[in-house]
């Protein structure tokens, strides 16, 4: 293990030597961030923070493209050891990750293939997608919606007006989920009785992923597009059981496994142009025989509108299924039906955003505002702050506890 | 057709020239209409690109600076843009790719962002939006095909040291959804070149918006300005363009303007 992960510092710190080739691109940046909590949470402190160093390399002999990147970061809250997890498949991130390493070669002048470890982005509508919502992200930090990248071949291309993507994914990446039991998970803290200790355990999820076909056309003002996918859901399927083996005192040990559905998916998108706006819409039907997980029909709906540097997009999702299992732990559905609207701004000085999420089942929330001034071309500050309101039996509801305000300066390159 | 951004970014410049090297020829009575054809058939360019660097500076002085390569080919009525910004780090890997469409006024035109891994389709609206945060907007990067513009020659003066025709362009009443009410252009008299461009929107009387075209360089056989200056007369803030590694009329890949290769991360 010790060899991989020299290799991947090695990466990190290639920018800073001397011999670095003009044919090669690098690029990267540094950020300190810090948060600032409503409530001291369970034994959290009102304060955390954090420090991230990211860079990437990019190098492109004739047509192809090769890509690596890698992640080191720090934390002020307790953190996983440092470990060798070139999928993200184990329970905690590692402070050190691979982001990208891909390679992607020219099979004719308008077709691709792509192979190595990158991040797919499906769909159409802005806020949620059931595309592009079931690929997998990292809830460490709920608040940021942080996709996680999959190794994955990939062959792409188009002829006149029509494209393609087939996806395989030999390997499954799964969610990762915060510690539960901590203020960003995603479980009430009434649900379970008071001074429960939650046993996670570190399941190896299946090694087959998925594989999906997307098929897009561009005709006038219309986009549509369909697409189709079969394999394992990445969004885990939590099983809780008592364990009274571990159990040493009156609090009750709960032991927490992750399990791993077959899905079938297959989708259509649309999109339009219409005057100053652009219409965008989803239908899914998600096909499982897990009777946890059970089938369903999810639709999106969104209007865009761009005014001056500004643009409004409001986004409706509805599942018109009901799930089997409190939908809260389906992750992917976990907020169905919602309501999307966000307000992104660009000023000469920067930029700011409002993006209000709400679950409209349990009238749960989250109101998110941020501000980022260019101090100059490399130097970025940022402030905002995380609302969750409302029940605390939502999704967004259950995230009362991370009420928080953030102060972040980044160092670009 | 004059390139409008060109002018600065892109397809432009090519376009801009309307520059008549037959500098004898006479002109006894120009007609805007003609001078504008005559130049643009003599001096257009099947395709262009270029390597850029902007830098803008707002009202406070405060310097920020940008760049970015440019593709084009093809004019107006048939034009095909394609920009990928690649400093500074916060916009690095943008693509921008603008598609004329036959018998539209609006291009189709898509954005990706690298950090979305997808393409997003931009609405005729995002016009008036700032382009990356500079002094141009949307619009300014189409083409400008002065067919859809009602012209006439409103007089001769200097400007920018140069004799220049006076051109004034109005927007077709027809279907034209142009940010801009009037464009008055400034042509070089001898050599048919695009030199100065004040720029009037919608409602307003004075210009809002200045570009000025420089550092004037035959590269290939056609005029280029090399240095563009666009200045926003109201906020106060300018963005000036320079112009590298210009190459005219070689042929770009057949994919180059798909969205096949603006999806393309790393590439074009």
């Amino acid at each position: 293990m010790i060899l991989p992960l020299l290799l991947l510092i090695s990466l990190l710190l290639f920018p800073f030597t001397p011999f670095t080739a003009e044919a090669n691109d690098f690029s990267g940046y540094a950020e300190l961030k810090g948060f600032a909590y409503s409530e001291c949470y369970d034994g959290e402190p009102y304060g955390a923070g954090s420090g991230t160093l990211f860079s990437k390399w990019e190098h492109r002999p004739g047509e192809a493209q090769l890509t690596a990147s890698l992640r080191a970061e720090w934390l002020t809250s307790p953190q996983d050891e440092l470990s060798f997890d070139p999928a993200d498949r184990r329970l905690r991130r590692s402070p050190l990750s691979l982001r990208d390493l891909w390679v992607r070669l020219p099979l004719a002048p308008s077709h691709d293939v792509e192979f190595g470890r990158f991040q797919l982005g499906w769909g159409q509508t802005d806020g949620y997608s059931p595309a592009d919502a079931f690929l997998p992200r990292d809830l460490t930090d709920p608040f940021t919606d942080e996709k996680l990248p999959l190794w994955a071949l990939r062959m792409s291309g188009q002829e006149e007006s029509f494209r393609y993507q087939a996806v395989l994914v030999p390997v499954t990446t799964p969610w990762r989920l915060p510690p539960l039991g901590s203020r960003y998970a995603p479980i009430a803290a009434g649900a379970l009785p008071q001074q429960t200790v939650l046993r996670e355990r570190e399941d190896d999820p299946p090694v087959p992923g998925f594989v999906a076909l997307r098929l897009l056309a561009t005709r006038g003002d219309w986009d549509l597009g369909l697409w189709i996918r079969t394999g394992v859901r990445p969004a885990p399927l939590l099983q809780f059981s008592l364990d009274p083996a571990l159990q040493t005192g009156a609090a009750p040990v709960v032991s927490v496994g992750r399990r791993y559905a077959r899905e079938k998916a297959v989708g259509v998108e649309l999109s339009r142009v219409a005057g100053t706006y652009v219409l965008r819409a989803e239908l899914a039907g998600l096909l499982s025989k897990d009777a946890e997980l059970g089938d369903a029909v999810i639709g999106t709906a969104s209007v865009e509108r761009g005014f001056g540097d500004g643009k409004l997009l409001v986004t409706l999702a509805a599942n018109a299924i009901d799930p089997p299992v409190n939908q809260t732990l389906l992750f992917d559905r976990a907020l169905l039906p919602a309501l999307i609207a966000a307000w992104n701004q660009t000023e000469p000085w920067g930029d700011w955003k409002l993006v209000w999420t709400v679950g409209l089942e349990h009238m749960d929330g989250v109101a998110k505002g941020e501000v980022g001034y260019n101090m100059t071309d490399t130097w970025k500050i940022t402030t905002g702050g995380d609302l969750p309101y409302g029940s605390e039996n939502g999704a967004l509801g259950a995230l009362k506890k991370a009420r928080r305000l953030y102060l972040a300066l980044r160092r670009s390159w | 057709m004059i390139a409008r951004f060109a002018r600065p970014l892109a397809a432009a410049a090519a376009a801009l020239f309307l520059a008549s090297l037959c500098a004898g020829t006479a002109l006894a009575a120009p007609d805007a209409r003609t001078l504008l054809k005559d130049s643009e058939n003599r001096h257009r360019t099947k395709t262009q690109q270029y390597a850029g660097d902007l830098t803008v500076v707002n009202k406070d002085g405060k310097v920020r600076k940008k760049g970015w390569r440019s593709y084009r080919e093809g004019y107006a009525g048939d034009a095909k843009n394609l920009i990928r910004f690649t400093d500074p780090p916060e916009v690095k890997g943008v693509g921008f790719l603008s598609l004329s469409r036959p018998g539209s006024d609006n291009p189709d035109q898509w954005l990706y962002l690298p950090s979305m891994k997808r393409e997003r389709r931009i609405a005729p609206q995002d016009r008036y939006a700032s382009f990356v945060g500079t002094d141009f907007n949307y619009e300014d990067m189409e083409e400008f095909d002065h067919e859809k513009y009602k012209v006439s020659l409103i007089g001769e003066e200097t400007a920018e040291g140069v004799p220049c025709y006076v051109i004034a362009a109005i927007p077709n009443d027809k279907g034209t959804k142009s940010v801009y009410q009037k464009i008055i252009l400034y042509l070089r008299k001898d050599i048919l070149y695009l030199v100065r461009e004040d720029l009037i929107r919608k409602g307003e009387k004075e210009p809002a918006k200045r570009m000025i075209l420089s550092d004037l360089k035959n590269v290939e056989g056609h005029w280029v300005a090399g240095r563009m200056e666009m200045t926003d007369l109201k906020k106060g803030s300018k963005t000036t363009v320079n112009l590298k590694q210009i190459t005219f009329n070689r042929p770009h890949p057949a994919s180059r303007f798909t969205l096949q290769n603006l999806t393309r991360e790393g590439g074009d």
